[in-house]
């Protein structure tokens, strides 16, 4: 999952597309209304068309297609669960179930493969309250960095024998080794909050203000709304 | 269990509009709860956000499974309510911007986790006089997950439910969801059991109640 997350969040930046260049805050908007319609849809037709659209999206972002499917199918397994629980018969019914979650996580990875993760927090960081919003900055940064500490932890316990033994010893010496990323969280925090402060931290994280900056590449989203909108109420009857 | 995170789409808007509503108002809540907190705190959240995130991401083997841990309870002792509840949305935001987990029920995902991790610190306290700082970590950790698991359940169940699952399906799926809560009730209270064992040797000031190791020496 985090490896996933890591490449999109780099070709997020080093992407060099029209979709790379627009605002975040219109893709925001189009990723919003492409999942809302994908959850509100009542007709297969329209569910495929969605389908299609924010693949058209994620394809022509260059996202890598392997990244695409890998990031997208995670919602397969549980609506799988649904789809077994469900079971009528039919195949409209499964398609139902498996077109609605791929289509909103489709769209949520070509938001995120597109928007550097300063401009997609900003603007919902200014409607979160304070502390939630810079936890989102603060979360995402230590990330990458406490993902790193964990995986090269494991693999320590691993090799110093940390693996073998009850399942008991297993897991109580795997929560010691945790107990260090603590603190190293704790420590980290320390640290962190210093060098914010020497920048002038003024009490909030704000992000940049790029997310509204508007470019000519948002005609381009603008008319990707459209299109879906205009695909919507097309097939919003259909069976 | 409690962090395989539902998507868009397969849960009925009666369930994830008022989820969504309640998650806002909770985060509203906490908000003003953690009002006069130290600014370093929201660094130390975060930090310890990013350890949920990272721990999810990392497999433990358990003979035949592999078990993803949430360290929720944890967090839940070491952080309290508001704080736990803050790690649990914004933990739920990220993943769902990744496709892990819907938008739309980002709510009932943050519920999901958040509401067993804000037990936590009470059952923490009540429990670490008696017992020892690993034992009632542990002990505050299974509850988190009792919690967490049921309400897991409850909003599958609803779900299926709602969408038309006649009552042996629903028991079929109680019967498979069931030996996987209980197994995730007892891991993460045993890695629970290690972290609070290793912090209260190391930095006890950081558990709540607890004095720092500097004190005893000095």
């Amino acid at each position: 999952m985090i490896n996933t997350l890591a490449q999109i969040d780099h070709v997020a930046s080093a992407g060099r597309t029209p979709w790379h260049r627009a605002s975040a805050l219109s893709k925001l908007v189009v990723a919003t209304l492409l999942v809302l319609l994908a959850v509100f849809a009542p007709s297969l037709a329209l569910l495929a068309w969605l389908y299609g659209a924010a693949w058209l999206l994620v394809l022509t972002a260059r996202l890598p297609w392997r990244l695409s499917v890998a990031a997208s199918a995670y919602p397969l397994l549980f609506a799988l669960l649904f789809v077994l629980a469900r079971w009528d018969g039919t195949a409209g019914t499964p398609l139902r179930l498996l077109l609605r979650p791929l289509t909103a996580s489709l769209a949520a990875v070509w938001l995120v493969g597109t928007t550097p993760y300063p401009d997609l927090f900003a603007p919902l960081s200014r409607v979160l309250p304070r502390s939630v919003g810079d936890g989102l900055f603060l979360t995402y940064r230590a990330l990458f960095d406490l993902m790193g500490r964990t995986s090269g932890l494991l693999r320590a316990l691993r090799l110093r024998g940390g693996a073998t033994g009850s399942a008991r010893r297993r897991l109580t010496l795997a929560g010691e080794g945790l107990a260090t990323m603590v603190l190293y969280g704790f420590e980290r925090s320390q640290r962190l909050y210093a060098v914010m402060l020497m920048r002038g931290h003024s009490g909030r994280v704000c992000g940049c203000r790029h997310f509204a900056e508007w470019t000519r590449s948002d005609l381009l989203v603008a008319g990707a709304g459209l299109v879906v909108v205009a695909g919507a109420v097309a097939l919003w009857g259909m069976p | 269990m409690t962090h395989l995170h539902i998507p868009d789409g397969v849960l009925p808007l009666v369930l994830w509009a008022p989820g969504l509503a309640v998650a806002l108002l909770l985060l509203a809540l906490s908000a003003l709860a953690l009002r006069g907190a130290n600014r370093q705190r929201v660094a130390y959240q975060g930090a310890l956000g990013a350890l949920v995130l990272a721990v999810m991401a990392v497999e433990v083997p358990l003979g035949p499974l592999e078990y993803h841990l949430t360290l929720m309870g944890p967090v839940g002792v070491l952080l309290g309510p508001a704080g736990a509840f803050q790690v649990a949305f914004v933990a739920s935001a990220i993943l769902a911007l990744v496709g892990h987990g819907g938008l739309t029920v980002v709510g009932l995902n943050a519920m999901v986790l958040g509401a067993g991790s804000a037990l936590a610190r009470p059952a923490y306290a009540l429990l670490a006089g008696r017992l020892g700082p690993a034992p009632a970590m542990a002990c505050a950790t299974a509850v988190t997950q009792l919690v967490s698991g049921a309400l897991w359940l409850a909003v599958v169940a609803a779900g299926m439910h709602a969408g038309g699952t006649g009552a042996h399906r629903l028991r079929l799926f109680a019967a498979f969801a069931f030996p996987l809560w209980l197994v995730g009730i007892v891991v993460e209270a045993l890695v629970a059991w290690g972290i609070a064992g290793f912090i209260a040797r190391v930095r006890p000031d950081l558990l709540p109640g607890g004095k720092a190791a500097t004190e005893g020496a000095s």
